[in-house]
């Protein structure tokens, strides 16, 4: 019989513990993976008592106070902490998120933070995300269309025209969904992933935009498009409420219509 | 000469938020060769977390607006120290940059009669904003992303820049490296553009990201050229201010333009206690009226709630320290009241202000559809920066341009809210087209090896320091102690006390250690970073301590009236021969009489 097993070097080991101070009044326990390529050591899960007295109610605000007070060698990505600009993307409690838009008191029992799954590490929570840009490049997500009829004027959009953008532009990037999705972590070299489709169908959708048929065209792909099960977790893990499957079926029926 | 990775461009592009990417898109559309150069992802920049909208007078929804009044309206909200020639450009242009982005694909809500929908915003008279809800930053810098991928620009991201390089007077390029790996890279070009946004992370309450630490600033600084206008940095009136670890988060203005109004904690609507002479005549001066405006309705005056925000921010800082404040050191907003006037109020509501909607409840567990939020202050805007040809964006150093918030000039004393996000446009085409102008006509400069090595010892200093003092408590420090002492209100000995800590904790810098290696080390980037934020604390420390007066946003406790001397004047910063700060009080231009004569019509 076959027998699969991981690399060696993937296996997570049991890392360093670091109890909360003695003040501490409430705490939790953080288990963060940490990974560092430059050491040669397989990736760890160390532990970290946080004092929640002294800590903002967000995973984010858990990481930053481990990171500033007790482990500065601790990496993540973050920019604005308000859930616009998606650099602290991460796997907290088995579900991919954003740090600073999941309340600490969300998760019963020890809090796990790992990076977004399936992607090359870079260190820690620090995923290689250079895939995703290049497959969002792939699609094109520029408008294709004659230039604007009136001069100095801008197209004409109705209102209604303008809320079917609601949703698919509303999409920050932050590869949450394409990172949770099985038909990805198989296939994420040739299949486009639920956040690229769902800002390929922006522009499908998009009343301005002239090349939706070629747009249809390039999608029309065993692999780009069709490696899409309709597994939904894409949908289920969107930090902002989103529907990338329901974007992807939009455009499977699109194709289907037109044949 | 070490080895370093090397680079060679027509033109870079330092920052990629809203100007870095308009210039490099525009200098990649002159024909030359653009690398752009950003400290974290693309899309994630600054750019991204602003909300209100775009001020250009398009007259889509009120065909009274044209560039005469946006021009008026930009200088008055400036105090007049703003550079008249900049906020003619801006006033005139904006609306094609707008429009340009709509053709490149960019969203906007709409009219009824398909039209880019503006929105009220404090201090421009019409409607002006054009806006998509309130994440029109996500969309102006996904558009300009993908304009630029389209284009075809040589991205370099999370690489960060230690220095600018110098060929006798002029820059030819600039040296850093690269967070993923810790690899230093040497960049030549004919041109460089900074735009590298703000410094609020100088301050301990800001709405800024993480980026904002005054990268731009000091590196132009330290290349030689002139600053300006530095004492002028703009706290936003309406942060968050609870729970603490959101403290600052901004609250954008379009609440006040949906209808919302300040209270203080008796209920008053304490800014009709206070409006300022200037400001009087197209002023509400009761709550009828106001409520009128935010309707629509062309003969209503402006509520008080949309004054300037520097008077704003004072007035709540008035009614906070006098015990009218909110249980948290605030007062409140309150946008959940319209339901007295309108049918179905909580859905308007969320979709007129989703993103505040979902911020509030998300992060503080508050309904705003109906219950009023806490707001108080928060470090928003730098409106100094390197002083620039208003027509080209050159700084005083041949080779460098800057764009967008690192630049000064437009805002004056005080920006306007939607005002940045035209200035980015506006500035950042320009900027690259003449960027790319200059670097057709230069050929790469030369290279001292020696700055290069310099720089590299320096950066590397604090893994030689393992196990000293880490870069965090320094930086908490600092941004403690410039909340304190160079604030919302300033006076003169407070300022000096800022210098001295500002000496003491430029020794500490010199002593921070970081453990571990170069390969993505945020502790080590903040090392680096530390230096900028002293760089720029002090700098608007010491322009502060010479605006011997209150104007605009900076507002002086022991000066506490305009001074009609100070108001024909900028401060200009640059770094001396001996390597101190420098400061000299130069001139405004006087300006053209047919500008002049607009302001006198527009009164």
């Amino acid at each position: 019989m076959v027998e699969f097993a991981l690399p060696k070097n993937s296996r997570v080991t049991p890392g360093k513990k670091h109890p909360a101070p003695e003040t501490a009044t409430s705490t939790k326990t953080f288990e963060v993976y940490r990974y560092d390529p430059n050491s040669g050591e397989n990736p760890r899960l160390d532990s970290y008592e946080v004092d929640l007295g002294s800590c903002g109610p967000m995973v984010l605000d858990a990481l930053l106070k481990i990171k500033n007070e007790v482990d500065s060698t601790l990496t993540l990505r973050r920019s604005c902490r308000e859930g616009i600009c998606g650099s602290c993307a991460m796997n907290i409690d088995g579900t991919n998120t954003l740090a600073c838009l999941k309340p600490i008191g969300e998760v019963s029992g020890k809090v796990r933070v790992y990076p977004l799954p399936h992607m090359p590490v870079v260190k820690d929570l620090v995923p290689d995300l250079s895939q995703v840009y290049r497959q969002y490049a792939s699609i094109e997500p520029w408008m294709k269309a004659a230039p604007p009829a009136e001069a100095d004027r801008e197209r004409r959009q109705s209102p209604e025209d303008r809320a079917k953008l609601d949703g698919p532009s509303d999409c920050i990037l932050c590869a949450c969904c394409s990172t949770a999705c099985p038909s990805y972590w198989w296939n994420g070299d040739r299949y486009l992933g639920p956040a690229v489709l769902l800002q390929a169908y922006r522009w499908i959708a998009d009343s301005r935009d002239e090349a939706s048929d070629e747009r249809l065209s390039d999608l029309d792909d065993t692999f780009k498009l069709y490696r899409c099960h309709t597994i939904m977790n894409c949908t289920k893990t969107c930090p902002k409420g989103l529907n990338p499957a329901q974007a992807i079926g939009e455009i499977k029926k699109l194709i289907a219509s037109r044949e | 000469m070490a080895e370093y990775l090397t680079h060679e461009h027509d033109v870079l592009v330092i920052g990629a938020g809203g100007a870095g990417l308009r210039a490099a898109v525009e200098a990649s559309a002159a024909g030359v060769k653009v690398a752009l150069v950003s400290k974290s992802l693309l899309g994630k920049a600054h750019t991204v977390m602003a909300e209100g909208g775009i001020a250009a007078a398009l007259a889509d929804v009120d065909d009274r607006d044209n560039w005469r009044v946006h021009f008026a309206d930009t200088m008055r909200g400036g105090q007049y120290v703003n550079s008249w020639r900049m906020a003619e450009l801006h006033a005139k242009e904006a609306p094609a940059r707008v429009r340009e982005l709509e053709a490149w694909g960019a969203v906007f809500d709409r009219t009824v009669d398909g039209r880019i929908l503006q929105r009220n915003f404090g201090g421009h008279r019409y409607p002006r904003l054009a806006h998509v809800g309130d994440r029109t930053g996500l969309e102006m810098i996904r558009t300009l992303q993908d304009h630029g991928i389209h284009l075809g620009l040589d991205v370099f991201m999370e690489h960060t820049i230690l220095i600018l390089l110098k060929d006798g007077d002029r820059v030819v390029g600039a040296f850093g490296y690269d967070r993923e790996r810790g690899r230093f890279h040497l960049f030549r070009a004919k041109a460089v553009v900074l735009a590298t946004g703000g410094v609020g992370r100088a301050y301990k309450i800001t709405s800024n990201s993480w980026e904002y630490t005054g990268d731009g600033h000091s590196l132009a600084y330290h290349a030689g050229a002139a600053l300006t206008d530095m004492e002028f940095l703009q706290f936003h009136p309406t942060g968050m201010i609870w729970p603490p670890s959101v403290r600052g988060l901004l609250i954008t203005e379009a609440v006040r333009g949906e209808g919302g109004v300040l209270r203080n904690k008796d209920g008053r609507r304490f800014m009709f206690d206070d409006i300022p002479p200037l400001y009087a005549n197209q002023t509400a001066d009761n709550e009828e009226e106001g409520w009128r405006y935010v309707q629509g309705d062309k003969n209503a005056r402006r509520p008080p709630d949309l004054l300037t925000r520097d008077h704003v921010a004072r007035c709540i800082r008035r009614e906070v320290r006098e015990g009218r404040g909110s249980p948290h050191g605030g007062v409140f907003l309150d946008i959940a009241w319209i339901k007295e006037k309108i049918p179905n109020a909580a859905e308007h509501i969320k979709k007129k202000l989703p993103s505040m909607y979902h911020q509030f409840k998300q992060l503080a567990d508050i309904d705003i559809t109906q219950v009023p939020m806490e707001v108080g202050p928060t470090t928003h805007y730098m409106m100094g920066g390197v002083r620039v040809d208003p027509d080209s964006q050159m700084a005083s150093v041949p080779g460098l341009f800057a764009a967008g918030e690192c630049a000064a000039g437009l805002h004056g004393a005080n920006r306007l809210g939607g005002n940045s996000l035209s200035d980015l446009v506006v500035f950042g085409k320009r900027a690259g087209e003449y960027a790319a102008r200059f670097a057709k006509n230069n050929s790469l400069g030369k290279v001292n090896p020696e700055q290069l090595a310099v720089a590299e010892r320096g950066a590397l200093k604090p893994f030689e320091r393992e196990g000293a003092e880490g870069p965090y408590a320094v930086q908490y420090a600092l941004q403690a102690m410039m909340q304190d002492l160079v604030g919302i209100v300033r006076q003169e000995q407070e300022m000096l006390q800022a210098l001295d800590h500002i000496q003491e904790l430029k020794a500490r810098t010199g002593r921070v250690g970081v453990s571990g290696h170069r390969e993505y080390n945020n502790s080590w980037h903040t090392a680096i970073d530390l230096n900028n934020l002293l760089t720029v604390s002090e700098i608007i420390t010491r322009a502060a301590l010479e605006r011997k007066e209150s104007r605009g946003a900076h507002f002086r406790e022991d000066y506490p009236a305009k001074d009609e001397q100070f108001g024909q004047l900028n401060i200009v910063i640059q770094k001396g021969a001996d390597g101190e700060v420098q400061l000299r009080r130069e001139p405004i231009p006087p300006m053209p009489a047919e500008l002049k004569q607009i302001i006198q019509e527009m009164k």
